[in-house]
């Protein structure tokens, strides 16, 4: 097995480690763009600051991430750089510890630090949560997204067995989310109150949340009650008091011109 | 002192010029046979009348134009040059609001040269603007920072003031209402415009040029006018603001809510800004038929009074002192009290605030437990002498309220005011016959006293002779009455709380009759009354009876006063062991009089129904919650029905305008207003009655409110106000300002 | 045990949080109510709570009862789960008086249903 990876390994070894080379070579490069930039456009042009793509970064990132799919086809079901070369990658719950494992310790990948874990709900979906785990390779000065998935009730593999550091990110996701993590060392509330109930970042957790809190003088403690909002906060404006020029604002930007909806009427 | 000419002989002189004042004034006299003009915005073919600026066909395109001086109301000025736009074969940008369209224009409102322009334009505007937005109170609602944010640029190129500073300019005290920080304005001129055109006080102008121009008064004295605090909304930039709103809250952080005035029976379409259940302001709310845009100076202000002398608590008389209770105990005590009477001898009055729903639950409780009378405070001639119940005048609805509604006024080209002074009594109504005067010439003639109405009018005198003259056809004006094709006459509340108020109901009816005799407009509604209080159209219409003459003859032993603090009676009226229960929301006149107090809500704490003098249902919306165990009216009501044992079957205030558009169908429909028929028959049914006194009385007629004082305190709410109290102050000083002009009568 | 291999095979399909059929569950469930029926004294006095025991064993009882309903293993694992949490937060003393209270809502009042006692409550 450990000699199967290895000549997996080997032959691209050396293009990533190449790779990393043009690495430093083209963020260098990608410096002296942006200075270039700097100095025309202090003219007359308008355009949003908005990061660009670099063509070798993406080129590293796309052929490391067709090749974490090749070392574990089992687990990974799609991998995708985003528009501002951005590695992610998509698992099956089942591969979270040896996706992670391999991540951290191949000698070309080296994601030693977890930067997060996060959540994110998709009702819609039939499996509604998404566990997004950011992992960063300071060797490489490379990061990497994994993404996966589950709903209410299925478990999640632990990874605090691959990152020590990965324990309070999950116990805030079980707290938020509802998202039990099977052998996880210590799983219990971090940031919701004891007795707390319900899971706040569920999209179906109202804003207003379903209790009030409140010192009561006659029991000298302070009271858990049903939520009944003064009149102040039953209403919500929503239209914005910005924004009195929105056609022209659309036009600012080199998105679209204002005048084409119209012109098709 | 520069000034703009007066509107009138401008139009008068662009009516020489030809078509441009059409649509700069917005006149109603059509246009003969609009041939159309073709314009491309942007590329986009539009056609439009002939006369339309550009800066209007952008509109129709759906382009709005930034702009800073031009405004819908007011005559064009061209002066802040934000509205440049690039026209197709012209070397330089057009000011697009003072330019008409030409046949096969080409207007380009986005392109480089377009965007220069207002760079540029927004750069110089700039050089001498304070950018002090954080302690400004425009500041989230400022036209320059908008539009600077739309369209300026990040940068100024005009680094001189880096050394000199900024131009400074000394800070004018026009008034308790409005804030001046001069230094901030762009010179646009609304304000000016404003003064003259729509209000008609000619007391802002400019002076110097260039640098040293300045917006003011020239010599310091008051801004004298009953809609001052428009300029506020006017204004584009920070130059004016609103004194009591000042440093308060900000408009990102305040809820809006929509609602109805009640500070007069116009009904003016309002918004009541809120934050943390407290009234922070008052703005207008667009509505063309009611208010246009304005507001007047009471309705905008005089919301302070409702954080003052409220009552909060019910209160129980003991030993002849108010003392708090809580709702039970008075309830209790209201219930003894009327298990002790004679059912027939409860009696209501419902006062000028009352909402419909809270009348309507008053009416049905009394008369469920027996009671029949229920009347308003102000009067109205409906009977014979001696015969209350007999036959009320009031059944027609033509009779009391403003038939030809208050857009109808654009309409007329003659206006015969009598015993009224509408810039007081409803200064949009006035701005209305103003607007009118300025832009179809109208002709107004004043029967009354010779008040100052802000425009020029012919005086007939104050006597009842006149207005026999009138009637009989002896009366110089009687002429132009007749060849009027649609004239209006208004006739004022006040002259008819009087005695002999039937004879002048009566002879006001009867010109009217013969004014339409001869007009040659059958559908055109010439008899007009023109309301006070909020309350009286709803009333009337709900059965009430007007005026507590009813009262005072019957002489109750349990009396209902739903808000009636217009102190139109005594105790000494009463039965000698009077009950008087009050329900309202100020300490005022009813509360000290009364014997048991229920604190209600007043109308920013309600949802509640008023009908304006054209008879227009209005729903006014609850914007903060009534203070302390204060409750709304009709719930009041309603629960004190429960305990006398005569349970209203309205547990919602669906229930209750259901009951309302029982009374009524014109509570099915709120905003509209319906034409009123029947005015001939109810003009032949009064002209039998006989009048309450045989000759009319000596006395002048004339309107209780003459001078711009006795506008700002006449109810509870504007009673309680230091604002309003602050105008009547300032306008006693500057009775004594020797620059000021003096006020007529 | 090869019919409880069976059965775990067929429970694969949907992965199971603790319990692999319904009387793993129900013991699981059994056990976490009698560890709390047990607690109740201690947690009463650590607390100094005003409420007697029979009173907090009811409650208890009120509370594993409300869902009574839940058939899906999972459903009931989890449910299990968050009382297993809640147990360890009372018996390790992390809660206070408040939280404990709050299995109680003793000043919550009823809402009034009728016009009278609403208007005197003030609520609309």
């Amino acid at each position: 097995m450990a000699s199967r990876i290895c000549r997996l390994i080997r032959p691209v070894t050396t293009t990533f480690a190449r790779k990393n080379g043009l690495n430093t070579l083209s963020g260098l490069q990608q410096n002296q763009n942006f200075l270039k930039r700097q100095s025309s456009t202090t003219g007359t042009t308008k355009q949003p600051t908005v990061a660009t793509r670099n063509p070798l970064i993406r080129k590293s990132l796309t052929d490391f991430g067709a090749y974490v799919a090749e070392c574990l086809p089992k687990y990974v079901q799609k991998v995708h750089v985003l528009f501002h070369d951005e590695l992610e990658i998509m698992i099956h719950p089942d591969g979270i510890v040896p996706v992670l494992f391999f991540l951290k310790e191949h000698t070309n990948a080296q994601f030693m630090n977890i930067v997060d874990i996060a959540g994110v709900d998709k009702p819609t979906l039939e499996n509604r949560f998404e566990i997004v785990y950011m992992l960063q390779s300071l060797q490489f000065n490379s990061r990497i997204r994994i993404k996966t998935y589950t709903d209410e009730l299925t478990p999640i593999e632990s990874a605090c067995s691959v990152f020590p550091g990965a324990n309070w990110y999950e116990r805030e996701i079980w707290d938020m989310f509802g998202v039990f993590f099977a052998n996880h060392p210590d799983l219990r509330r971090i940031l919701t109150d004891y007795g707390f109930e319900g899971h706040p970042f569920r999209k179906d957790f109202p804003l207003s949340g379903y209790v009030e809190v409140r010192y009561d003088d006659e029991v000298k403690r302070v009271v858990v009650e049903p939520l009944e909002l003064t009149q102040e906060f039953r209403k919500f404006e929503a239209n914005t008091p910005w924004e009195t020029f929105p056609a022209h604002r659309l036009s600012e930007g080199n998105e679209k011109p204002t005048a084409k909806p119209e012109e098709k009427k | 002192m520069l000034r703009l000419w007066p509107l009138r002989q401008v139009a008068k002189v662009q009516n020489v010029l030809g078509g441009l004042t059409q649509i700069a004034t917005k006149s109603s006299q059509p246009v003969p046979a609009p041939e159309l003009v073709e314009v491309f915005i942007d590329d986009k073919q539009i056609f439009v009348e002939p006369g339309t600026t550009v800066l209007q066909a952008c509109a129709v395109a759906g382009v709005e134009i930034p702009r800073f001086c031009y405004h819908d109301r007011l005559s064009i000025a061209g002066n802040c040059r934000m509205c440049l736009v690039e026209v197709e074969r012209s070397a330089k940008p057009v000011a697009s609001c003072a330019m008409p369209v030409i046949k096969g224009m080409k207007v380009k409102t986005d392109s480089p040269m377009t965007r220069k322009a207002r760079e540029g334009v927004m750069e110089f505007l700039l050089v001498n603007h304070p950018l002090d937005c954080p302690i400004c109170d425009q500041g989230g609602e400022c036209d320059l920072q908008d539009q600077s944010m739309a369209f300026g640029s990040d940068r100024s190129r005009f680094t001189d003031n880096a050394f000199t500073g900024k131009r400074a300019v000394e800070d004018k005290n026009i008034g308790p209402l409005i804030k001046t920080i001069m230094t901030r304005c762009i010179h646009c001129t609304r304000c000016i415009r404003f003064a003259s055109e729509i209000a008609g006080v000619d007391d802002l102008g400019t002076s110097g040029r260039g640098t040293e121009m300045q917006v003011g008064t020239y010599v310091e004295k008051m801004f004298k006018s009953e809609l001052s605090g428009n300029v506020i909304d006017l204004c584009p930039v920070g130059a004016l603001t609103s004194k009591p709103y000042a440093f308060t809250a900000r408009p990102w952080e305040i809820r809006k809510i929509e609602s109805i005035d009640v500070m007069d029976a116009v009904g003016s379409n309002i918004v009541v800004s809120m934050r943390t259940n407290e009234v922070m302001r008052i703005l207008p709310r667009l509505n063309e038929e009611i208010n246009e845009e304005w507001i007047s100076d009471k309705t905008r202000f005089a919301y302070d009074g409702l954080k003052r002398q409220r009552l909060t608590t019910p209160f129980i008389r003991v030993n002849d002192e108010l003392v708090p209770t809580d709702w039970e105990t008075a309830f209790v005590k209201i219930a003894e009290k009327v298990k002790s009477t004679e059912h027939a001898s409860i009696a209501g009055v419902a006062g000028k605030f009352a909402d419909a729903e809270a009348m309507v639950c008053l009416k049905d409780m009394i008369n469920r437990l027996g009671g029949e009378i229920l009347c308003t405070e102000e009067s109205f001639p409906m009977t014979t002498s001696g015969q209350v119940f007999g036959l009320i005048l009031i059944d027609f609805r033509s009779n009391y309220i403003l038939n030809s509604k208050i857009a109808g006024i654009e309409q007329s080209d003659l206006i015969l005011l009598i015993g009224t002074n509408p810039r007081l009594e409803a200064p949009l109504v006035n701005a209305r016959i103003r607007k009118t005067w300025v832009h179809n010439e109208v002709c107004v003639a004043l029967l009354g006293a010779p008040v100052d109405l802000s425009y020029d009018y012919q005086y007939l005198g104050d006597s009842y002779t006149v207005l026999k003259d009138l009637t009989t056809g002896k009366h110089p004006l009687c002429q132009a009455l007749s060849k009027a094709k649609k004239p209006l006459i208004i006739l004022g509340t006040d002259c008819l709380q009087r005695d002999d108020s039937h004879i002048i109901l009566n002879a006001v009816r009867e010109l009217s009759e013969n004014v339409k005799k001869t007009c040659s407009n059958k559908d055109w509604k010439i008899f007009n009354v023109l309301q006070q209080s909020a309350s009286q159209v709803g009333a009337l219409d709900l059965g009430y009876q007007p005026g507590v003459q009813a009262v005072k003859t019957v002489k109750p032993q349990v009396l209902f006063m739903l808000g009636a603090d217009a102190a139109s009676f005594k105790r000494q009226d009463l039965c000698y062991n009077a009950t008087i229960i009050y329900i309202g929301h100020h300490g005022d006149y009813g509360a000290q009089m009364a014997d048991i107090v229920l604190p209600a809500a007043a109308y920013t704490e309600k949802d509640a129904i008023y009908v304006n003098t054209e008879g227009r249902v209005q729903i006014g919306r609850q914007a903060v919650s009534p203070p302390g165990v204060a409750r709304h009216d009709w719930k009041i009501i309603r629960a004190l029905s429960e305990i006398l044992g005569v349970t209203l079957p309205y547990d919602k205030i669906g229930d209750v305008r259901s009951r309302l558009a029982e009374i009524s169908p014109s509570f099915n429909y709120p905003g509209q207003v319906s034409d009123s028929g029947f005015e001939t028959q109810a003009y032949k049914l009064q002209s039998e009655l006989k009048p309450k006194v045989a000759e009319p009385c000596p006395n002048p007629i004339v309107p209780n409110k003459l001078k711009l004082r006795d506008f700002f305190m006449t109810d509870p709410i504007s009673r309680a106000s230091l604002t309003m109290a602050k105008c009547i102050q300032a306008c006693d000083e500057s009775e004594k300002n020797p620059y000021s002009k003096r006020e007529a009568v | 045990m090869a019919t409880n291999r069976l059965v775990q095979q067929g429970v694969k399909q949907v992965k199971p949080l603790l319990s692999v059929d319904r009387t793993e569950a129900r013991r699981r469930v059994l056990n976490l109510y009698k560890a709390w029926y047990r607690q109740i004294p201690y947690a009463l006095k650590a607390f100094n709570i005003p409420v007697s025991v029979k009173r907090a064993q009811d409650k208890l009882r009120e509370l594993f009862l409300k869902n009574k309903h839940v058939t899906d293993i999972r459903a009931i694992d989890m449910l299990v789960i968050k009382g297993q949490m809640d147990l360890v937060e009372t018996a390790n003393i992390w809660k206070q008086r408040t939280h404990i209270m709050m299995f109680f809502k003793d000043t919550v009042n009823p809402k009034p249903t009728d016009f009278l006692s609403k208007f005197y409550e003030g609520q609309d």
